[in-house]
């Protein structure tokens, strides 16, 4: 086995995800060469207002992207202890793209083939070796069943614990790591019953009880109140703490990101904008920094600011349609930072995902001169 | 007076609960009633098909025409040709309880399997069952029974085989439309992101633990409509055929002395005919109640 340790455990390359937009007959360029990677016993925490393909980015490396075209380029390098394979190993087959100017015009799509070729790859990951929790616990997990049973199910599936008995209890134990209150009560709940953040918690435990190798957080914050949020956010760092799992983490709250992350992707428009460590990108003391994300930490309402009083920071303007993507750079219509000499260049051309310093790479002209 | 009382086990914990507490009471009468009917139903099949009745339903007392109820050991009286009306009520379940199996099957059977495909896959093969369940739907259900019975025979098994496979419209759309709607919401990703094969997602996840109230609804509103149909199509004189017994053509007989004042021929498997139905609906709706209970909001 090649040494897997010298290999991080996802690697995310170029990756391009594209919906159709009937009406307007265009795709819809939700991922759009996304680069990113996620160490063993690492938090990667991605950053981004609704619609950067934060989430997309994410449920295609969970193969759960169904509707068309879907995942049509790149490569997930996935190289955990027990597995090492590209998640999309193949899977250009049954994809042809078309360009034109650098843009893609046609896809032509097996996606019955696509689908079965997928779930090869996929099928015995799933779970076991990449565990996913999302947002809105409740809706996440079967009204009908107890949260017991459902646990007593994953934990059936993914383990050595094939009996029921040992199951059980192996669910139980995992209720109690998540350290939801009265966890033999919240056995035999419904889910029904409970509040979002002990769903929450159940579903973390459902995701943790396979003992995975990376944990896909989607949002696991949102739709939950303040003061639980909090509580959430608690027992995640607890739990990194305590089992090293490898996290990527997606959120837009970026208090949620630098509480737990230890290397940051900002998105915006389908790419990464910014990607380094996380005091780097979004550390106070950091001098450089790209426009959007110097845009997205201003507008964090501070104490500070709260207590002079001051207005509220907002980016102006809206989050960049996916489907007219400038040729330029994405951020240029509401960047604040463009200068005389580089307004030209901002305008017509893509900006690279440039290294500006040891582990922090930017996507932006002011700094790649 | 209401009454608020905790439970004896940890607080919260529903399980600890008797049943009468656990549900309304309503839905448990309703239950409670249509097992009866159920258990009634059944004995009068065991019963009907051993033989094991006061009377031979087909033998005739010239004797005794229209004997009245509770007269000489003929518990509810006799006919126009002087049958025992009890074994001839009994005997008459004969008719319909596995020929509605029958239906039933087809329906439910049939609905899940084109639910499933239809609402699970989507695309062309929705597109396709969508065309055949207009069409069977498109079609009325008397009409088609008619045409059957005039190709072939008016036998009972004939016109259950088509009412199954016209009810199984109405539950290939419920169910697609149940798997539409599951499928939205998040549950159905989870357990796909959580590595749970299609099958296990579909079988046990949908179908049974998110679908089995309606299928129940359907079951037993199925078996309500079997006999009902065979009750109209006996008025029609399509129904089960003379001598045998049926409710159906027992009442549409006794119909005829009526006005002379002899009710009890007609009266007697008409209320059959009722409290059989109504047992039949109360105990899918109750069921429904206790199943849906208050998993359905979340």
């Amino acid at each position: 086995m090649s040494a897997p340790t010298t290999q991080p455990l996802l690697k995310i390359d170029n990756l391009r995800t594209y919906f159709y937009a009937r009406s307007k007959h265009s795709f819809v360029r939700a991922v759009d060469g996304v680069s990113l990677e996620v160490g063993h016993s690492e938090t990667v925490g991605v950053v981004g207002e609704s619609g950067s393909g934060k989430s997309i980015a994410a449920m295609s490396v969970m193969g759960l992207i169904s509707s068309g075209p879907g995942v049509i380029g790149g490569s997930i390098r996935f190289s955990s202890h027990r597995v090492q394979r590209d998640l999309l190993e193949g899977l250009d087959n049954f994809v042809k793209v078309e360009e034109q100017h650098g843009r893609v015009m046609v896809v032509h799509k097996d996606e019955r083939g696509w689908q079965k070729a997928s779930e090869r790859l996929m099928g015995s990951l799933r779970g076991r070796e990449i565990a996913m929790i999302f947002q809105n616990p409740r809706a996440s997990l079967n009204p009908y069943i107890t949260v017991g049973e459902q646990l007593t199910e994953a934990v059936r599936l993914h383990t050595a614990n094939k009996s029921r008995k040992a199951a059980s209890e192996r669910a139980l134990y995992w209720l109690e790591q998540v350290k939801i209150d009265s966890p033999k009560l919240r056995f035999n709940s419904y889910p029904s019953d409970m509040s979002g953040g002990m769903c929450q918690r159940a579903m973390i435990a459902m995701a943790l009880s396979s003992e995975p190798s990376l944990l896909i957080a989607d949002e696991p914050t949102t739709g939950l109140d303040a003061t639980i949020q909090s509580k959430i956010v608690d027992l995640l760092e607890e739990l990194k703490s305590e089992t090293g799992i490898s996290t990527l983490l997606i959120s837009h709250d970026i208090s949620v990101i630098t509480r737990l992350a230890d290397r940051v992707a900002v998105m915006y428009g389908g790419a990464v904008v910014e990607y380094g460590t996380a005091r780097l990108v979004l550390g106070t003391d950091a001098s450089i920094k790209h426009p959007y994300t110097a845009a997205l930490l201003a507008s964090v309402p501070s104490e500070l600011r709260i207590r002079d009083k001051g207005n509220l920071q907002t980016i102006e303007g809206d989050v960049l349609d996916t489907i007219n993507v400038p040729p330029g750079c994405r951020f240029y219509a509401r960047c604040n930072q463009v200068t005389p000499e580089i307004k030209e260049k901002c305008a017509t051309q893509h900006p690279p995902l440039r290294e500006i310093a040891p582990g922090h790479q930017m996507r932006c002209w002011r700094f790649s001169s | 007076m209401k009454n608020y009382t905790q439970t004896s086990g940890e607080i919260g914990d529903f399980s600890q609960l008797p049943i009468w507490q656990k549900y309304a009471w309503v839905d448990l009468l309703y239950v409670g009633y249509g097992l009866l009917i159920v258990l009634l139903v059944f004995v009068s099949y065991i019963l009907g098909m051993f033989n094991w009745l006061p009377y031979d339903p087909q033998q005739i007392n010239m004797d005794l025409l229209m004997a009245p109820p509770f007269s000489e050991g003929y518990l509810l009286g006799t006919d126009f040709m002087g049958r025992d009306i009890q074994s001839r009520l009994i005997v008459g379940i004969q008719a319909y309880f596995l020929p509605g199996l029958l239906a039933i099957s087809i329906s439910l059977v049939g609905g899940v399997v084109l639910g499933v495909l239809s609402g699970y896959r989507g695309g062309k093969v929705e597109t396709v069952i969508t065309y055949f369940t207009n069409l069977v739907d498109s079609f009325p259900r008397l009409v088609l029974i008619l045409l059957v019975i005039a190709a072939f025979k008016p036998d009972i098994y004939y016109i259950m085989v088509v009412m199954g496979i016209t009810g199984v419209p109405a539950v290939a759309t419920a169910i697609a439309n149940k798997i539409r709607f599951l499928t939205q919401k998040n549950f159905i990703e989870a357990a796909v992101a959580l590595g749970l094969r299609t099958r296990v997602i579909i079988f046990k996840h949908i179908l049974w633990y998110n679908c089995r109230a309606l299928l129940i609804i359907q079951a037993t509103l199925g078996m309500g409509e079997a006999i009902l149909l065979e009750t109209s199509l006996s008025y029609l004189g399509f129904g089960v055929q003379e001598p045998v017994p049926s409710w159906g053509n027992m009442v549409q007989s006794g119909a005829n002395y009526l006005l002379q004042g002899n009710f009890w021929p007609s009266t007697a498997p008409a209320l059959a005919i009722l409290f059989t139905i109504l047992g039949f609906n109360l105990l899918g709706d109750g069921l429904n109640n206790i199943l849906e209970d208050r998993r359905g909001r979340s």
